[in-house]
């Protein structure tokens, strides 16, 4: 065998090395996502709400005794036998560090204190296995406080000498179901719209566009605005959407609605340019073959033309579905940045990229989670991407087998 | 005497400057098999798209004369070119099934004319497959794909799709070139089964093919009809020293 000249085997290396650089890059993403957040990831973060809901309840009447807690015991778990409770130092849904009521017993005096929400009409409330305990005051002594721990507070609960006074405690918060919520509503909203004026402005391009200076000056125009930045359409959907909304809908401020039609307008040049490619592999032998068979131009290119590009407008919705849930910057104008347990399209809410964005800025910023919900999107795309192949494939084989 | 279907009348063709078909003069016979013949690039396939205004698709084409079928008057604008595709069929040179099953496959026309019942769909696509001398060999399986047939089962599946429409002519350019000798076998006696009941046209580069199927053939030079008769006449006696030169293959 010859030898290579050296030239030659310097660009196979480089072609080797760029190859191992690019993948280990890439696959950095899913090693640093899960390392950072796969230990959050669960079903109740999924389910769970973002704000905890907090209460305060006033100790009425303490019965002194002390309750059997035998079998109770545990890692990270304290006993507070005067009051039949056991406390945990826990996380909550976001990974922030908590004290978890891990156990109450039945009688505890604890499962009955006078609500102290003027707002409420419930008169008593109780502590419940999984809420957290944010503070617990005493009637002439310090109030034991979260930021001292699970030990702390639990000894200080069981002190005989310490009557009890207020309990705050909240339910377990953190969760991402608004987020997640927002984001498939969003998916939703933004292809119902994109989709049908994209594909159809495909097709008039491609199918029925006379060829002139005019008809290429719009291609081109389009094809520019699939490079342009996300946030500039952000600035239309203030502009044009928000108002829009507020205007033709209950909405009064930054809304679901708004946020899908400017991405509705984000995916449009995708959609288009996708769709156009589709449509342009399609044999232009079938379109003869339909029009010699008497069909007009119309059921030529919705019957013969169109269902060939199906495949292609699949991966134009998956490339859309992509940029919905992976936008952030446009979304923070038109969606709104606070994060929502209970979403209404006609009221601002987040989507889960926004979450993160929201998490980062949070003081300290809270990586895990945002690693997180990275992870979570990661998957949904995955998934997606999974899904679409899958479908083409069948597409695919149902024309040329089944 | 016998019947025209198309009167052709100084037929010319341009596509921007070029000029393609330079005044054709011609009539086509009713069910007879007209073969066109001639070297490449001679207009032959320009000529036959002239007869089902497939041409009209082309932006750069440009028509001029007349092309009369079934007597009608001389139109070229605002023609309705859509009825007149029902009448005149057209089978192309590279089998085009569409990517349906083969049911659909010719069930396509009909439907596109707003035939939806199932039971006349099936009546008029085994009547097709068998004037098609296909439906032995598919029966069984008519709702699998269209491209999973050979060539020449593909190719006869697309003169079954225009047989659906119950067309009166059927234009064939090049049918057989892309298909082997016994796939080509087998279309040229379905031509002639065909005849009994339609007008064929056929474009060919085959002389033995031309000889072997056609009543009368054409003879095409530089976008010229040169000659015209009987197949009969055009190989044994042509009038012309180039047709002669043309069919013994001395040159084209
Ligand atoms: N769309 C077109 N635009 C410009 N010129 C064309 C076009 N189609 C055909 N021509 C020209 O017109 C002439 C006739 O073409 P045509 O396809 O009719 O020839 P043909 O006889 O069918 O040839 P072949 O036997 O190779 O199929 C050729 O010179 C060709 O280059
Ligand atoms: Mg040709």
């Amino acid at each position: 065998m010859r030898k290579k000249p050296w030239r030659q085997v310097i660009l196979d290396g480089a072609t080797y090395l760029a190859t191992l650089l690019s993948v280990f890059a890439l696959g950095m993403i899913f090693f640093y996502v899960i390392r950072e957040g796969a230990h959050l990831l669960s079903f109740d973060l999924l389910r769970g709400d973002y704000h905890a809901r907090g209460f305060v309840g006033l100790v009425e009447e303490e019965t002194q005794g002390s309750f059997n807690l035998t079998g109770q015991q545990g890692e990270n778990r304290y006993l507070v036998e005067r009051l039949g409770l056991v406390l945990e130092q826990s996380f909550d849904l976001a990974g922030d560090g908590v004290i978890k009521v891990a156990y109450i017993d039945e009688a505890s005096p604890l499962r009955r204190l006078t609500n102290q929400d003027p707002t409420s009409e419930q008169s008593f409330i109780g502590l419940e296995t999984g809420a957290v305990l944010r503070r617990v005051s005493y009637v002439d002594h310090p109030t034991s406080l979260t930021s001292r721990g699970a030990a702390s507070m639990a000894r200080d609960m069981n002190d005989p000498d310490r009557a009890l006074r207020e309990v705050i405690f909240s339910t377990e918060g953190g969760g991402i179901r608004g987020s997640l919520i927002t984001t498939l509503y969003l998916i939703f909203i933004t292809l119902a719209i994109a989709l049908p004026f994209g594909v159809l402005t495909a097709i008039y391009f491609n199918e029925f566009a006379p060829i002139n200076r005019v008809t290429k000056a719009m291609r081109n125009f389009i094809e520019t605005l699939t490079g342009v930045p996300s946030i500039i359409y952000g600035l239309l959907g203030i502009t044009v959407f928000v108002p829009l909304t507020v205007r033709l809908t209950p909405a009064e401020n930054a809304n679901l609605i708004a946020g899908g039609l400017t991405l509705a307008v984000i995916l449009l040049p995708v959609i288009i340019r996708t769709t156009e490619e589709a449509l342009k592999v399609v044999s232009q032998d079938h379109r003869f073959a339909s029009l010699a068979l008497g069909a007009n131009k119309t059921q030529t290119t919705f019957k013969v033309v169109l269902p060939q590009a199906l495949p292609g407008i699949l991966t134009a919705t998956f490339l859309g579905i992509g940029r919905v849930i992976g936008e952030s910057a446009a979304l923070i104008f038109v969606l709104g940045a606070a994060i929502r347990d209970s979403v209404r399209i006609f009221e601002p809410s987040t989507s889960l990229a926004v979450h993160i964005w929201s998490m980062m800025t949070d003081e300290p910023a809270n990586i895990a989670l945002s690693s997180t919900i990275a992870l979570i999107i990661l998957l949904i795309v995955l998934t997606l991407n999974l899904a679409i192949k899958t479908t083409v494939w069948a597409f695919d084989w149902k024309g040329r087998r089944s | 005497m016998m019947t025209t279907v198309f009167n052709i009348e100084n037929l010319n063709l341009f596509y921007g400057d070029f000029h393609a078909l330079k005044n054709i003069d011609m009539v086509i016979y009713k069910n007879q098999v007209t073969a066109l013949i001639g070297p490449s690039g001679c207009g032959k396939s320009t000529f036959i798209r002239c007869l089902n205004r497939m041409n009209d698709l082309i932006p750069e084409a440009k028509m001029e004369g007349c092309v009369r079928f079934d007597g009608e008057e001389c139109q070229i604008g605002g023609y309705d070119v859509i009825g007149l595709r029902k009448r005149v069929g057209m089978v192309f040179q590279k089998p085009n099934p569409f990517p349906m099953s083969i049911f659909d496959n010719v069930a396509f026309g009909p439907r596109q004319q707003g035939i939806k019942q199932k039971e006349v769909l099936q009546g008029i696509v085994e009547k097709a497959l068998k004037q098609a001398a296909l439906y032995e060999e598919v029966k069984d399986r008519l709702t699998s794909s269209a491209l999973s047939l050979s060539g020449g089962q593909q190719q006869r599946l697309c003169i079954a799709r225009a047989l659906a429409l119950e067309p009166e002519v059927i234009l064939m350019d090049e049918p057989t070139s892309a298909l082997d000798p016994l796939a080509t076998q087998r279309i040229e006696s379905l031509i002639n089964d065909l005849k009994e009941d339609y007008t064929i046209v056929i474009v060919t580069h085959s002389m033995q093919q031309a000889a072997r199927i056609s009543d009368y053939t054409a003879f095409f030079y530089m976008g010229e009809l040169r000659e015209i008769d009987t197949t009969e006449k055009i190989f044994k006696a042509p009038r012309l020293k180039q047709t002669e030169d043309y069919i013994t293959g001395r040159f084209g």
